[in-house]
């Protein structure tokens, strides 16, 4: 309720700028899985160290067209999350500013729906960057896979507890995982997943 | 870039990285669940799919026969965009996760790599003749070849007094075992032949007194001897002559023969059969054994064909053990008995030294004190030559495989008779026989009552070829390859069914030659076999053998000895042509075990 009457503000005040195109719905059949990696686990602290999408088309994971951004070092890079998305300082080097990376991001999904393993995490941390810069949440509908899962579980199997790991998952699934912990391999996974969950695949682990 | 996408392989190894690195950029990825389409008949291409994970089916939707099938890591849907439109049907046996290339790209990388679209323009045969060729291009043992110097070939030059007549050139022609003599004439020097002997003699009707200067050539062809061997090669064709003379400042120093030349380059196995034949004594003929693996790694660098190599290396090792016999057995012993090799040494099959499995025919009434000890002496030998004992005691030195030509044949009617495991075990060894010193004249006469008391028995036939069926062929259900993490034996799975089977034919038809390949074309000779039938299970043995042989030479490399399981393929690391080429040639296996087990009646026990 209170995320649509923020759109709604949102977009009259975008109708005539640069970016009230994506305020458009959204009439085509793709699909773009994003996901990022962060300093941290909270959506009103975290900074972004780099950032995928890439987009999904029925069956196909268009990969070749990928986008795969790596940021500005930020301020609290600090030990415990390099540990896990192991980009460190250095690598970080020459990464793009935070204004560019979300330019570029905003560019490339465009008003399609956004697809992600517990999206609203990662819409968060992008909306605390993206509104102080330019006045706008991302107004992209958002398919959240984890949820999707949970259902489809729920309405197969009602009798078994999923287990919820992204890794379990994927096993269920029958889906390789891409390299883990990076944000192109983690959006191309969980892409992959949503397109085997689309085409009715569930089993329990 | 993320994809975890695996290019060493054909067709990918023949890109460089930077096309490998746009091949990685450009794929993308789709996920087919069972039993749907990927690529119908009559579709254009639009993509080449790589997979993976998962498999998918080739199907002939006219026949709705099964053309092929892929599993990971291989690639389909190429010859589709080559030729506009798919043929085939394409369906995903499992759920399948494929890399897909865009025709665009793919066609870009065609034009950019022609050896890359070499690749799938040819069919099978092309591409085992385009893996021969790599192999040879990447094998330094052709390299050593192209740089050898004309030093490491040539001969000593044989001189000859300008004055000297005819007849006494030939004599020293005769005596020195050449084909040619140098014709020193006042600081220059002459070229003299057979041929220019011939001619001088019949066609100029010459004197055999008449002196040599008359009818040598000069001035000579010359090569330094720091000149690289394939420049006298040069040298000679353009000439069109068979030797040319290598000088150094004015003097010869030697002389290059062309078939020096030649057997050179076919991997001096001309030199070590020379060699072979020359040793006097046990420690020149142990040399010439040693250089035996070498000559194997230089023909199969070569691509010269696995048959022949190993007719090759079967006379040579026949040569050998022949010898080592001479030198131990005084000559009066040589007609009254007969040396026989047998397993795959008596097939002509062995590349590598294996075990020595060899027995004795005595000629009946034969008398011969101290045979024993002179046979133990031949099996230590044997063993400093580099053949190691027979772990089943299939020897010489043991009494059991030591008889007269009557003890023989009383032998074959009790195994006959017993037709137990051991027994039937016995025939097989025997049935391979091959006489390698003494007198053959023995072995063929107890091949002969082993073919009359066998041959007709129906009952001992199909006892005899029960083994066949005693090992699966690794094949899955669906046709593919299985492919355990230890590796699929092919000798069990491969080798075995096809000389055991082919073995068993030959005793029911009576068919002498030992080796396989052989046996096969007599078989088809006889109409047992159809020609195509035979040369293909033929085809598939060399490649089981040529596998195997890889894996040794492998190891022989690693370990300086040929240890561990050669036998054990692991399918996982071969190339997707290799494999293609294993799972036809099982396949084939397959189907000769039915042929067997239907013409043997083995499907009732």
């Amino acid at each position: 309720m209170l995320r649509s009457l923020r759109r709604a503000a949102d977009r009259r005040r975008q109708i005539n700028g640069r970016y009230g195109w994506l305020f458009n719905p959204y009439t085509g059949d793709e699909l773009v899985a994003i996901d990022c990696e962060t300093t941290g686990l909270d959506p009103r602290t975290a900074e972004l160290v780099s950032l995928a999408a890439v987009c999904i088309k029925g069956d196909r994971v268009l990969t070749s067209g990928a986008l795969d951004l790596r940021l500005q070092r930020p301020a609290s890079l600090g030990a415990d999350s390099i540990k896990i998305h192991g980009l460190r300082g250095v690598d970080l080097n020459d990464g793009l500013p935070v204004d560019e990376a979300l330019e570029a991001l905003l560019d490339f999904i465009g008003n399609r729906p956004l697809l992600g393993w517990c999206v609203d995490f990662d819409i968060a941390v992008i909306n605390h960057h993206l509104r102080p810069r330019l006045g706008f949440d991302l107004p992209n509908a958002t398919v959240d896979l984890a949820q999707e899962y949970r259902r489809r579980m729920r309405r197969t199997q009602p009798q078994v507890e999923p287990h919820m790991a992204f890794e379990s998952v994927a096993r269920s699934l029958k889906v390789p995982l891409m390299q883990r912990h990076t944000a192109l391999g983690d959006a191309v996974t969980t892409a992959l997943m949503y397109v085997r969950l689309k085409q009715g695949a569930c089993e329990a682990v | 870039m993320m994809v975890d996408i695996d290019l060493s392989q054909a067709p990918f190894s023949l890109l460089d990285e930077a096309g490998r690195q746009r091949v990685r950029r450009g794929v993308d990825l789709a996920y087919y669940d069972t039993d749907e389409i990927i690529l119908d008949a009559g579709q254009t291409g639009e993509h080449v799919f790589l997979i993976h994970k998962g498999e998918v089916a080739e199907l002939d939707t006219a026949t709705t026969e099964r053309i092929g099938h892929y599993t990971a890591g291989d690639l389909f849907g190429a010859i589709s965009i080559l030729n506009g439109q798919s043929r085939y049907r394409f369906i995903a046996e499992q759920e399948s996760l494929c890399y897909l290339l865009p025709r665009s790209l793919f066609e870009t990388l065609c034009r950019e790599y022609p050896v890359f679209a070499d690749y799938f323009r040819q069919s099978l045969t092309d591409k085992s003749r385009l893996l021969t060729e790599r192999r040879t291009a990447g094998g330094i043992t052709m390299a050593g070849f192209m740089l050898a110097r004309v030093a490491e070939c040539m001969r000593e030059p044989r001189l000859i007094d300008a004055d000297a007549s005819i007849a006494e050139a030939a004599l020293r022609l005769r005596e020195i075992g050449a084909d040619s003599l140098l014709v020193a004439a006042d600081g220059r020097y002459g070229m003299l032949t057979k041929t220019d002997l011939l001619d001088g003699l019949i066609g100029q009707s010459l004197d055999r007194a008449t002196p040599v200067l008359g009818i040598a050539h000069f001035p000579l062809i010359t090569v330094r001897p720091d000149d690289y061997l394939f420049q006298a090669l040069i040298a000679m064709t353009r000439h069109e002559v068979e030797r040319v003379v290598v000088v150094e400042g004015e003097q010869p120093v030697g002389v290059v023969e062309l078939t020096d030349v030649l057997s050179f380059f076919s991997s001096r196995s001309y030199t070590v059969s020379l060699e072979l034949e020359q040793a006097e004594d046990l420690d020149a003929l142990a040399r010439a054994s040693a250089r035996l693996p070498g000559l194997v790694k230089a023909l199969m660098a070569q691509g010269v064909k696995l048959r022949f190599a190993m007719e090759l290396l079967a006379a040579l090792n026949g040569r050998i053990i022949s010898k080592a016999f001479d030198l131990t057995v005084p000559a009066e012993h040589h007609q009254d008995s007969c040396l026989m090799v047998m397993g795959s040494e008596g097939r002509g099959e062995q590349i590598l030294k294996t075990d020595q499995d060899n027995g004795l025919i005595l000629a009946d009434g034969a008398d011969w004190p101290g045979r024993a000890e002179q046979m133990d002496r031949f099996i230590e030998r044997l063993l400093t030559l580099g053949y190691p004992r027979c772990p089943g005691n299939i020897m010489v030195s043991n009494p059991q495989w030591v008889d007269s030509l009557g003890g023989w044949r009383q032998r074959i009617d009790r195994w006959a008779e017993r037709r137990d495991g051991e027994a039937l075990m016995n025939l097989a060894i025997l049935l391979d026989a091959h006489a390698v010193a003494g007198n053959p004249a023995l072995l063929e006469s107890l091949r002969e009552a082993l073919f009359a008391r066998c041959s007709h028995d129906e009952l001992l036939l199909s006892h005899f070829a029960r083994p066949v069926l005693s090992f699966s062929t690794p094949l899955t259900l669906f046709g593919s390859l299985k492919r355990p993490t230890h590796g699929i034996d092919i000798k069990k799975g491969g080798i075995f069914p096809i000389v055991h089977g082919v073995r068993t034919l030959a005793l029911e038809r009576r068919i002498r030659p030992t080796s396989t390949l052989a046996r096969l074309d007599a078989l088809v000779a006889d109409g047992r076999l159809e020609a195509e039938f035979a040369a293909d299970l033929g085809e598939a043995l060399s490649l089981f053998a040529e596998l195997r042989l890889n894996q040794q030479l492998a190891r022989l490399e690693d370990t300086g000895k040929p240890e561990g399981d050669a036998n054990l393929v692991v399918v996982q690391r071969l190339s997707t042509l290799e494999r293609d080429l294993l799972r036809e040639a099982l396949h084939l296996v397959k189907e000769f075990k039915q042929r067997l087990s239907y013409r043997f009646h083995l499907e009732y026990s």
